[in-house]
């Protein structure tokens, strides 16, 4: 599966615009926090300073509006007003050096976070079983790796500091107001309530409004990916103006639908001011009229007038804070998730290590299968000498590339055993039995670097000549030789410049490189052309000379040569013997290649 | 950026409303502190209570007319945002249905995909936030300044400081902060590309035991992804601050001047003080629109790409334009043909003739220029030197509607898109009856797996529907272009995924099911091509040889060679 698609940056959180989006809810909220914790430990240090720095950081907002209200007080009062300013300016100061020591750690702590969750997550990743990559999509896993991880750390430590803020705001903003004047207090306290009404009023209809904006987007997405993709089948049969009415269709649709989504969120930010200075104008007029009668100084005045300003943002986005908390730790359940994945077998502990292989290969009673119910593999035994040639054939489903599968130990068997040299397969390292094979994969795949890096891919000689020579075995010397740099070509794009064939020269010709005891080619050869087919079974004659090799191949006249040719068929061998004993037995397989060869 | 100004100028009048209103409400908010300055200086100091009552109905009047601000500004601003993504979308949809193969092959579909979808999305977000609060901070801080200066002119030269000594933080977070955002999206897209390179090779990985190669290379890309995120996040943390205390400082200067005055009305005073924390506020969001700016401008910069991108092939000029009766004659005259980028030519000195009706077979080494070859006919390419006729006309020449109308092409990958299979097999003809649809599918040896599915020629394909064999996709994709009665039928060795038994059956039913088209056949099996009229036989993009199977037999040694290595020796 290739998921090709950029991911970039996430969008800027717009504060409470996207109110009323379908929140993922988190399955175990407490005992993935544990986890979380202990997955931050030798962070806590850091995590600990910042949550101090934070609520030191509230300060400033709780009293410098109460310091403000007392300095207009004594505004004609001689010295104490100077003393008052000298306070305000202090505070300030050491607003400024909390945020700027709090901000500026937080930036290497948090990212210090997310690279080791994302390396451990990745750690993780890499010792999975095959298994688990064939069964996920690679664009869920990307996004795991990206952001699941950023929004972890972000998330929590963003608004673990910022609910650090507000709690101790709300707190100390409640208490001075409250010994100030206890009728302002309620005014402002009634702004809250309001406003809880409005957000509450407008999540509920944007709910179903995004929700059907999710789905048309969707189609819409789905209806660009898929022209797109084959759009040169479009161009050929002149259907572009027919994609395009079926495009703008969706368009509109979609459209539609989210501007009415956008526009039922988009009241709450401006409803949410207008209330604001409704409660603004109240608490003027009130301490107006009660400073009018005497009942308070003009300094309470002042300061209620800054309080209102500032004193209901909090609550409306701790709510928020809290919908991006509990997604992260959704977020980081699926991470979790992975972690907790079984990894592939650890070696046996009085496990073999392999020093010389002969490579004889034995299978006793093999069964296996992908999922519980089809057994791909049943009951299949087969001896094979070490330097023996064996080809694999057989129709499509007949479980060749299984066999290839259990081998490498990509799977291990469900019953029976495999056996190299008389030792069980699960009995050596992995990482040994694996070096014991050169493989070359039905999936033509090729990294993002040169082509001499993607030639010496896992072997420790990258020296040009030793590449190069491998290049001439498997035939793909010429084609490089006509690349702009030759061996130095970087392949953009996993080689999608190259031909599939030349793809495929290039992964012969690592297999090539590795010089492993044992040879394994599946399919190898299914799209190169017949002339190029020649000489690479030339040089697969010449490579296995002498070595146990495997060879899948749909073309049965590339294997006519092999020592053994196995024929499987629902999982069993249905036939065995050379190209001789096969044909004179007038079965399946002299059926297929006379077919085959147009007789 | 000009991207962005340019779809907002088509919407301009609805653009300016909706900033009038944001003004209109930003006015509303903004003056509030000024009559609030009245109740303080006119209503307590005087201890009129009718005066308070005065000014606050005035504050009301005024906040109601802030809250029509803000209603219709909303629905000005999501209108105009919607609208432009959906514009957008269009435009570039619609773009990338005009691009040539070569176009496609240098942008990448993958890479198009993301524009479309993502980078869209982006520059909506920004046009939404440029119309709400990222209009509203200049409004807003302008607006505060002017009627702090108002109600205290003697500020005037402290504000110029304050003011000036911001613009400068401001200016310079941009600058520092700018490139390292650009920076860490760089970082990001290498991050994205390690591991997808590492999801969709894991089998080589494991199988060469590289892992810890993978995951050193991991390593390297997500440290340098986190050194770029430190640095963008430590410039903010720099002047996000520093911003602060100089708008802070500011409210000091104005509280001790005026404590030094001794003169200023409290009313005022206050007013002025509000207008200042109002200023704080404005100069918070700007590293959050600076943000917003950068991934627009980058988005915009992806999206232009494609929108300026000068398509390679050129329909002829309505005038010029021939629609002809095509019969399917197709000569190529000492065609050759390079890719962009490509130092040596894919196919050159490419001389032959196909008469119509003939079915001519095409063999050749990988990379010996077959698919090349036939994707001149329909202009997926035009060729570099010499030119591809059909019925003695140039194609480049012919309307295109009219040369694609007449040819069907199977490609060597089996595509089909969501929809019923009888959409699909509309495809070729969208008028096509069920009979004839039918009839095709039954030449491709497609009809009874179709009629084995309950719904038959209604089961539906694609996202969530029935997932095909390849086989199956291959012999629908060749029922599609049988549906199309095209004159000239190219086969890009789509017979790969059948046995070859089905094989022969598909291919021997296309002598009545094409119909008397020219047929294209390309194939690696020489069984395949044998059977052709003709072979045409390929190699390192020259024609190495021509004719009847039995002609090049005796006359083409890399026929000759190919035929030796599939049928053996023996039989030669």
């Amino acid at each position: 599966m290739s998921d090709k698609r950029d991911v970039s940056l996430p969008p800027v959180r717009e504060g409470m615009a996207n109110r009323g989006k379908p929140v993922e809810k988190p399955k175990d909220m407490r005992g993935t926090l544990r986890r979380l914790w202990s997955l931050c430990r030798g962070h806590g240090r850091g995590l600990g300073w910042i949550m101090l720095l934070s609520a030191l950081a509230s300060a400033s907002s709780v009293f410098s509006p109460f310091l403000i209200g007392r300095t207009i007080n004594s505004i004609d009062g001689g010295l104490s007003a100077v003393w008052l300013i000298a306070l305000l300016a202090g505070l300030y100061v050491s607003d400024w050096l909390v945020r700027f020591i709090q901000q500026y750690f937080m930036a290497s702590i948090g990212q210090r976070l997310i690279l080791h969750i994302r390396g451990t997550l990745f750690d993780a990743m890499k010792s999975l079983p095959l298994a688990y990559f064939d069964r996920h999509r690679h664009g869920e896993l990307m996004s795991r790796l990206t952001n699941d991880v950023d929004n972890i750390s972000t998330t929590i430590s963003d608004s673990l500091s910022q609910l650090m803020i507000y709690v101790f705001t709300i707190v100390g903003v409640l208490a001075i107001m409250l010994i100030s004047n206890v009728i302002l207090t309620l005014i402002s306290c009634s702004t809250v309530v309001l406003i809880f009404i409005l957000t509450r009023v407008i999540t509920v209809r944007t709910r179903k409004l995004y929700k059907q904006q999710q789905s048309l987007l969707g189609r819409l997405n789905g209806q660009i990916e898929e022209s797109i993709s084959g759009l040169s089948l479009v161009k050929a049969y002149s259907r572009e103006s027919a994609m395009i009415r079926e495009f703008e269709d969706c368009n509109e649709q979609y459209c539609t639908a989210a501007t009415s989504a956008a526009i039922t969120s988009g009241y709450l930010m401006p409803l949410t001011s207008v209330i604001n200075n409704l409660s603004y104008l109240t608490i003027a007029v009130v301490s107006g009229i009660m400073a009018a009668r005497g009942g308070i100084d003009v300094g309470v005045i002042s300061s209620f007038l800054l309080y209102s300003k500032q004193f209901s943002r909090p609550f409306v986005d701790i709510a928020n804070i809290y919908n991006n908390f509990q997604s992260a730790v959704a977020g980081a359940e699926r991470v979790f998730e992975i972690l907790d994945e079984q990894p592939e077998p650890e070696d046996v502990a009085d496990a073999v290590p392999i020093t010389r292989i002969r490579g004889d290969i034995e299978l006793r009673n093999v069964t296996f299968g992908y999922g519980k119910e089809n057994p791909v593999l049943k009951n299949v035994s087969l001896t094979v000498p070490a330097g023996t040639r064996v080809a694999i054939v057989g129709p499509t489903g007949a479980g060749k590339t299984t066999i290839i599968n259990l081998l490498t130990r990509f799977y291990d068997v469900d019953g029976g055993e495999i056996l190299l040299d008389g030792v069980d397969l699960r009995s050596y390292r992995l990482r040994d039995l694996r070096r014991a094979f050169g493989v070359v994969l039905q999936d033509t795949s090729l990294f993002g670097v040169t082509v001499r890096e993607n030639i010496a891919y896992g072997s420790e000689e990258t020296a040009l000549e030793a590449v190069r020579s491998s290049a001439v075995t498997a035939g793909a010397d010429a084609f490089i030789s006509r690349l702009p740099q030759e061996y130095e070509t970087v392949l953009d794009g996993g080689g999608s410049s190259l031909s599939q064939g030349e793809r495929q020269l290039v992964t012969i010709a690592r297999a090539v490189l590795v010089d492993a005891p044992i040879l394994i080619l599946d399919e190898a050869t299914s799209s190169v052309d017949t002339m190029t087919e020649q000489k690479i079974r030339a040089a697969i004659l010449r490579l296995t000379a002498g070595r146990t090799s495997f060879i899948i191949a749909h073309r049965l006249s590339t294997i006519r040569d092999s020592d053994v040719i196995v024929l499987l068929q629902n999982g069993e061998i249905a036939e065995m013997g050379n190209h001789g004993e096969l044909m004179s037995l007038g079965g399946l397989y002299a059926e297929m290649y006379l077919t085959q060869t147009g007789n | 950026m000009k991207l962005i100004v340019r779809y907002v100028r088509r919407h301009i009048g609805m653009f300016l409303l909706g900033i009038l209103f944001l003004s209109l409400e930003t006015f509303a908010e903004l003056l509030q502190p000024t009559f609030m300055a009245g109740i303080v200086d006119n209503g307590v100091a005087n201890l009129d209570v009718a005066a308070i009552l005065r000014y606050g109905a005035v504050m009301l009047a005024i906040t109601a007319v802030g809250a029509v601000g803000a209603v219709a500004r909303n629905i000005f601003a999501s209108r105009t945002s919607q609208t432009i993504g959906k514009e957008l979308r269009g435009d570039l949809y619609k773009k990338t249905q005009t691009l040539s193969h070569e176009n496609i092959d240098r942008l990448q579909t993958s890479s198009i995909i993301t524009r479309i979808t993502n980078d869209v999305t982006q520059i909506q977000t920004f046009v939404n936030g440029l119309m709400r609060i990222m209009m509203k901070v200049p409004i807003m801080c302008v607006g505060a300044v002017t009627l702090l200066i108002i109600q205290t002119p003697s500020q005037l030269p402290i504000m110029c400081v304050i003011l000036l000594v911001s613009g400068v933080l401001i200016a310079a977070n941009m600058k520092l902060g700018y490139p390292r955002y650009g920076q860490l999206q760089k970082r990001l897209d290498r991050l994205n590309e390690v591991s997808r390179e590492f999801l969709s090779n894991v089998r080589v990985v494991k199988a060469f035991n590289a892992e810890e190669r993978e995951s050193a290379k991991f390593g390297d890309a997500a440290e340098s992804f986190a050194s770029a995120g430190v640095s963008a996040a430590r410039v903010l943390a720099v002047f996000g601050p520093l911003i602060n205390l100089a708008v802070n400082f500011g409210i000091i200067a104005l509280l001790w001047l005026s404590k030094a005055q001794n003169s200023a009305e409290i009313g005022r005073l206050m007013a002025s003080v509000n207008y200042m924390t109002q200023v704080l506020f404005s100069l918070g969001m700007v590293s959050n629109i600076l943000n917003n700016a950068v991934r627009a401008t980058t988005s915009a910069a992806r999206v232009s790409e494609i929108l300026d991108e000068v398509p390679k092939l050129t329909e002829p000029s309505a005038a010029t334009a021939v629609t002809a009766d095509i019969s399917g004659e197709i000569t190529f005259s000492n065609v050759t043909f390079t890719y962009a980028g490509a130092a040596r030519p894919a196919i050159s000195g490419v001389d032959f003739t196909v008469k119509a009706g003939e079915t001519l077979g095409i063999i050749g080494a990988t990379g010996s220029g077959k698919s090349t070859l036939v994707n001149l006919i329909p202009r997926f390419y035009d060729p570099t030197v010499g030119c591809v006729e059909i019925d003695g006309q140039d194609v480049r020449k012919l309307a295109t509607d009219n040369l694609r109308g007449a040819i069907a092409v199977v490609p060597q990958k089996s595509l089909l898109f969501t929809g019923t299979i009888a959409d699909n097999l509309r495809w070729g003809d969208e008028n096509a009856d069920e009979a004839a649809i039918h009839a095709a599918a039954k030449t491709a040896c497609a009809d009874d797996f179709v009629r084995s599915f309950p719904l038959g020629y209604d089961t539906v394909l694609g996202q969530g529907g029935v997932n095909l064999s390849g086989g199956q996709k291959q012999r629908l994709s060749i029922a599609r272009a049988l549906v199309r009665k095209p004159k000239i039928l190219i086969l890009d060795d789509c017979t790969s995924a059948l046995d070859a038994t089905t094989e022969a059956r598909v291919l021997g039913g296309l002598g009545s099911g094409a119909q008397g088209a020219t047929v294209l056949l390309i194939s690696q099996r020489i069984s395949t091509v044998m059977r052709c009229d003709r072979v045409l036989c390929m190699e390192n993009g020259l024609v190495a040889g021509i004719g009847a199977h039995d002609e090049l037999l005796a006359s083409c040694p890399t026929y000759r060679a190919v035929y030796a290595s599939q049928i053996g020796g023996e039989a030669v």
